[in-house]
């Protein structure tokens, strides 16, 4: 029994932190949707492990936590190239951005040059 | 002018503290060559903005640094803003000869390609040598100077470039090629002389570390982007 209280505590802390966070608005609306959802997860396998053992045993798993650990490494993979891509977007922006206003400080520059001083 | 209309004609150079360089750069562009002269700025800690301003360059600050071809894209996207037929980029540091600027010029005037690069094959050590020979075999690309920062884009290769496909390219090399060829431009290479760079480092190939992630970077890029066809004519002879 008690390794379940261990697992809830754990659990729910993580999910106690993660809407904290998202209430204390570190997380914009979109991501924190995801980290929500996962919240609620840490919690229902933190509360209820057994989950695990009946899915495992579903799935003819030998060894359960196998099972825990694929599924959190394959959703931390996801999550982690979904950032990559979205990264590569804003450089992609930030850069088009850092440009088109070095260009338009030089429009800017040659406007005050042919109107401004005369 | 060998040339019919110089008003068209745009020769971009990105800098980065160069200051020691850049000015001889520009008095050599205007003793051989007409068109206007551009130096992008590439957030330089030095005096580059305004040693290139005093010698008679239009300059474009980047607010910070974007690397070389961030640098010549700005360039490319002032060329496009303003309607310039034809580009050329050049480097800062001494190393391209202006009076070679008209081997780039000509084959385009005569609607033969829409890019010329500028090739000076005999430099480099035998380990680049193997990196580049690596590089062809991979990309397809048959190219002898992968990395001349020497060219001459017409106005289709210019819009192109200033698109923001080109955007999340890092040099003006490899990615730029074979975006060019997957576009279907035609591309020329024509052999030029170069001077020894006169403060004798590349920018590219700096240390071992620099090296190291230019070759994974472009190895990713040929395998992205890679194409088995031969792609570049080349043109014998000076």
């Amino acid at each position: 029994m008690s390794y379940q209280l261990t697992s809830a505590f754990l659990g729910l802390s993580i999910a106690g932190m993660i809407i904290l966070l998202i209430r204390r608005d570190h997380l914009h609306t979109y991501h924190a949707g995801w980290w929500l959802l996962l919240a609620f997860l840490v919690a229902l396998l933190g509360i209820f492990p057994k989950i695990i053992d009946t899915l495992a045993i579903y799935l003819n798993i030998n060894y359960p936590p196998t099972l825990l650990f694929a599924g959190g490494m394959g959703i931390l993979l996801v999550k982690v190239l979904t950032m990559d891509i979205q990264q590569s977007q804003q450089e992609r922006k930030i850069r088009r951005m850092a440009q088109r206003m070095a260009l338009l400080e030089d429009e800017l520059q040659e406007y005050k040059k042919h109107h401004v001083s005369k | 002018m060998p040339f019919q209309d110089e008003s068209s004609l745009i020769i971009i150079i990105p800098a980065k503290n160069e200051a020691v360089s850049v000015a001889q750069v520009i008095a050599d562009i205007r003793m051989h060559f007409g068109g206007t002269i551009l130096v992008v700025n590439d957030a330089s800690t030095d005096d580059t903005e305004n040693i290139a301003r005093a010698a008679g360059a239009h300059v474009i600050n980047l607010s910070f640094s974007l690397g070389a071809w961030g640098a010549m894209q700005t360039g490319l996207r002032y060329a496009e803003q303003q309607g310039y037929q034809i580009a050329i980029t050049m480097d800062a540091d001494g190393q391209h000869r202006a009076d070679t600027l008209l081997n780039l010029v000509l084959p385009m005037e005569a609607q033969e390609a829409d890019v010329v690069i500028g090739a000076f094959t005999e430099r480099g050590s035998p380990a680049r040598q193997f990196a580049w020979g690596f590089f062809r075999l991979l990309s397809g690309i048959t190219q002898e100077d992968l990395t001349s920062g020497l060219r001459a884009y017409n106005h289709q290769a210019i819009a192109l470039l200033a698109s923001s496909h080109a955007t999340l390219l890092d040099y003006q090399d490899l990615g730029v090629l074979l975006l060019l060829h997957s576009e279907k431009l035609r591309i020329l290479e024509t052999p030029i002389a170069m001077r020894l760079r006169t403060d004798g480092k590349s920018r590219i190939f700096s240390s071992w570390w620099a090296v190291g992630k230019y070759m994974l970077y472009t190895t990713t890029l040929c395998i992205a982007r890679g194409s088995r066809l031969p792609i570049i004519k080349r043109r014998q002879g000076l």
